[in-house]
């Protein structure tokens, strides 16, 4: 069985890398039969890596420890369920996985962009064969998850005792998907380039919903890993500017900014060559991504699949940067804007202001991670850049975002008068400027967290004034309310997908502006049976339950909690120590309500019965979580596919049509 | 006949009122409901920090500043390990004998060097780190004002092409636009007036 995956990881090899020769040489030489024969060839690489796949799990499930990725990565206690995420706990396992992702999704893409551009689909095409070419080559000949060992050991090492959670088994391939899958707009819009269609904007809907699919894919991935941070890592807080963090955000950013100046260039078609930069930015940081992640040269707390090839792959990254920007200079005469801009108050260039903000967050988090490496080239002082920095410099830069995110989708397209300008901005500014007067009536003082708040405010009360005014348009043409609703959202699905997406970051916002500004927390000594109280809430420590178990010593925590008056119930927090990992596992006992979180964890029991509990009231942490569905939702809105224009036979009058029968 | 007409006379009326209501509730109601709800809803928001002592939230400042030397990237607040620990302890300790924070951090640099601060100095080669940012963001904004002037004096490349688009100078056509859409709701309607992506 491994034999067989490893054979066909080889013919996978073999087949890509003809598939991204024949694609290009038949575009260029145009033989339409070459080209053909090398989609047909990429469509069957998902089917041979997934064999490769079937013999890795397949050595996992029967404890083949000859297999020295499954040896590395689990042991005879591990519970079959973890092979999912001992899969790609790894190195070797999780490049499988990358080019699995890679080549399935890109198949899927190949199929949907065939037919719609037939010029531009062979170069995508290889250029998306070229990529998943690296993964496999370094997986082949550098890191083999199939590689077997000489002699099998008796058991194997067991998986990282950090990965065993919930959120593990989600939060790691979402995000690895979402760093791999910004291949597909690149390839798309490199195709295009290529084509010489770079300038006609036929691939801007295809190239928008494949850079929607990565953006949604790694909003997930982020959002699940703050979730897992903040429920297991036992610290209180989701986020903390950590370099594999970072490396996450950064691809993030700057498809933020891509999803948004594209849908410029679907209306307007301007923004040309800045969507190109743009979507060559993305890749690059998703490349960078994963060279930190792999081995980079700044330390992380993350580095699970650390090994020496990293800078292979910051040479690759070199590569494709320098290839992109070579194909981008030699096309660039096809790129030229079709309309100008016409004022500086619109939404083009709100666009463009929200494009450059987002960038800035990119690069001053990019310039914060690699600072290191420089200082200690320069003067050999070894300094840190941590969550402090970042804090500081990226937050007021969010902040105008948030303010940004309220303004920028009430201006209209082209220009705008003073007289529309009020008219469009009255509602919600009285809102933002109603909010901060409330706010500061219940004794909310500090400025940022106020301008904060107000940016949310002015935000959601744009987006309720929008289709509280449309709803109402449709409504005066006979449509009931919510019927006038949905129609609404389904008649311009981009734009109120958008504004959906938008309230689910106002929900982010207030949750990450409440939580920075306004948690409390204590560390507590406590014994069984002691009783203390922390702002509204007072709890008594019942004892705790202690057991050793083969791989791990558990202590499990248990809390009767109050709040005010009112029994809340009994809350329990877990921590268990792994001594051949040397790593503590804790679990929070979280009491989540839309208000406020009430977050008790276990930091150390001592000797005696006496232990140490960090307790938190982190408010409005719910609405961060909560905010997922939301964010979802609207993507979906404005991915939906758009009906086909209904044919004139159906709008016929019913007098007609009896006339017919 | 007539009461039919006084009927129809008074439900037009009624009418009438209620969209007044209405649009009250949209464009008046709304502009107190979401601040009072946002008001409600932190009101209590940040009370438990008094509960914190002055001394106890300088320490997770400090905790928060002050890096972990054994597992990178983590601050002794967040880390989980014995040394951190410790550290914390150290942290308490010293404020409890009245040393101020400079002092504590001073404390730790001598011992495991200006790497253990996760803020970067503002002096010599690290001053870079905390430059760059803001004068690169001017820098980035006077491109953008200045690509925004380029983009509108540079003539239009076809300036001759007929404009397919219906004019979105105001907002009210915007809204024009959506009831016009109502009529065609059969059609779709998405991007109409860009047909020609495809």
């Amino acid at each position: 069985m491994v034999d067989a995956g490893q054979l066909a990881l080889v013919i996978a090899l073999v087949v890509t890398a003809y598939a991204a020769i024949g694609s290009f040489v038949g575009a260029w030489q145009r033989i339409p039969d070459l080209t053909a024969s090398a989609r047909y060839g990429f469509y069957s690489v998902p089917v041979l890596l997934l064999v490769s796949t079937g013999a890795l799990v397949y050595a996992f499930v029967t404890r083949d420890f000859g297999v020295r990725y499954v040896a590395e990565n689990s042991n005879i206690a591990m519970p079959h369920v973890y092979t999912w995420v001992a899969f790609y706990a790894g190195n070797a396992g999780s490049l499988l996985y990358l080019a699995l992702v890679l080549a399935a999704v890109s198949a899927i893409a190949v199929l949907t962009i065939r037919k719609r551009l037939p010029h531009t689909t062979p170069y995508a095409l290889g250029t998306m064969a070229l990529i998943l070419l690296f993964f496999l080559a370094i997986m082949l000949f550098l890191a083999n998850p199939l590689e077997r060992l000489p002699i099998a050991p008796p058991d194997g090492q067991g998986i990282n005792p950090l990965l065993v959670h919930f959120g593990m088994f989600i939060h790691p391939p979402l995000q690895m998907a979402g760093l791999v899958l910004v291949a597909v707009p690149l390839s798309i819009a490199m195709g295009a380039l290529a084509a010489r269609r770079g300038g006609r904007d036929e691939w801007v809907d295809l190239g928008r919903l494949w850079g929607m699919v990565s953006w949604l894919v790694l909003t997930m991935g982020l959002m699940l890993g703050s979730w897992w941070a903040y429920t297991i890592l036992g610290w209180g807080g989701y986020w903390a500017w950590d370099p594999v963090e970072n490396s996450a955000l950064m691809p993030w950013l700057a498809m933020t900014a891509f999803v948004h100046s594209i849908m410029v260039q679907k209306r307007r078609g301007m923004f040309r060559m800045w969507n190109m930069a743009l979507i060559i930015t993305a890749f690059t940081m998703a490349q960078m991504g994963m060279f930190i992640n792999r081995g980079g040269p700044v330390p992380s707390v993350h580095s699970f699949a650390q090994s020496t090839m990293g800078w292979l792959f910051l040479a690759f990254m070199a590569g494709t940067l320098l290839v992109s920007i070579a194909i981008f200079l030699w096309r660039y005469d096809s790129l030229r804007s079709r309309t100008q801009l016409e004022s500086f108050v619109s939404r083009e260039s709100s666009f463009l202001g929200q494009n450059i903000l987002f960038l800035a967050v990119a690069f001053v988090t990019l310039w914060g991670t690699i600072f290191p490496v420089f200082s200690e080239a320069a003067d050999d002082t070894v300094i840190t850049v941590g969550r402090p920095f970042f804090d500081r410099v990226n937050g007021p830069i969010l902040l105008l975002i948030v303010i940004l995110m309220g303004i920028g989708p009430l201006l209209p397209w082209r220009r705008s008068t003073t007289q529309s300008l009020i008219r469009a901005l009255r509602a919600p500014v009285i809102v933002a400027l109603l909010t901060v007067i409330v706010l500061l009536i219940v004794g909310i003082r500090q400025p940022f967290a106020l301008v904060g708040f107000a940016a949310v405010a002015l935000a959601v009360g744009g987006v309720l004034t929008e289709w509280a005014r449309g709803t109402r348009s449709r409504h005066r043409r006979g449509e009931s309310y919510p019927a006038a609703f949905l129609n609404l959202l389904s008649g311009n699905r981009p734009r109120y997908g958008g504004y959906i997406v938008h309230l689910g970051i106002a929900m982010l916002a207030v949750g990450i502006t409440a939580s920075s500004f306004f948690s409390a927390q204590r560390d507590i000594a406590m014994k069984p049976g002691d009783v203390a109280s922390f702002g509204d809430y007072t709890f008594r420590y019942v004892g705790a339950v202690h057991t050793m178990h083969p791989d791990r010593a558990e202590s499990i925590a248990a809390f009767d909690v109050w709040k005010g008056e009112r029994l809340t119930g009994r809350m329990e927090a877990y921590r268990a120590f792994y001594p051949t990992f040397r790593i503590a596992s804790t679990k929070g006992a979280i009491r989540s309500t839309p208000i406020e979180d009430f977050y008790i964890v276990p930091s150390e029991f001592g000797s005696d019965d006496q232990a140490v509990f960090r307790v938190l009231i982190n408010p409005m942490v719910w609405w961060m979580w909560a905010s997922g569905p939301v964010l979802v939702l609207g993507i979906l809105v404005g991915l939906w596919p758009a009906r086909q224009p209904a044919p004139a036979v159906a709008r016929m009058p019913s007098g007609a049509q009896a006339a017919r029968a | 006949m007539a009461v039919f007409q006084s009927v129809s006379i008074l439900v037009k009326r009624l009418v009438g009122i209620s969209v007044i209501v209405r649009n009250f509730l949209i464009f008046y109601i709304m502009p107190v409901a979401i601040p009072v709800i946002i008001g409600i809803a932190l009101a209590g928001c940040g009370s438990a920090q008094s509960d914190v002592p002055a001394v106890e939230r300088r320490a997770q400042a400090l905790n928060q500043s002050i890096m972990c030397p054994v597992c990178p990237g983590e601050s002794i607040d967040q880390s989980q390990v014995a040394l951190a620990v410790q550290m914390r302890g150290i942290v308490d300790e010293k404020l409890a004998e009245g040393w101020s924070d400079e002092q504590v951090r001073e404390f730790f640099v001598e011992r495991y060097g200006p790497s253990v601060l996760l803020e970067p100095p503002t002096e010599g080669v690290s001053l870079a780190v905390w430059l760059l940012p803001p004068v690169g963001v001017a820098a980035a904004i006077a491109v953008f004002v200045w690509a925004l002037r380029q983009m509108r004096r540079r003539p239009a490349a076809n300036a001759l092409e007929p404009d397919d688009e219906p004019s979105d100078a105001d907002l009210r056509d915007y809204y024009e636009r959506i009831e016009a859409s109502v009529s065609e709701s059969n059609n779709d309607g998405q991007d109409r007036q860009d047909g020609r992506d495809t």
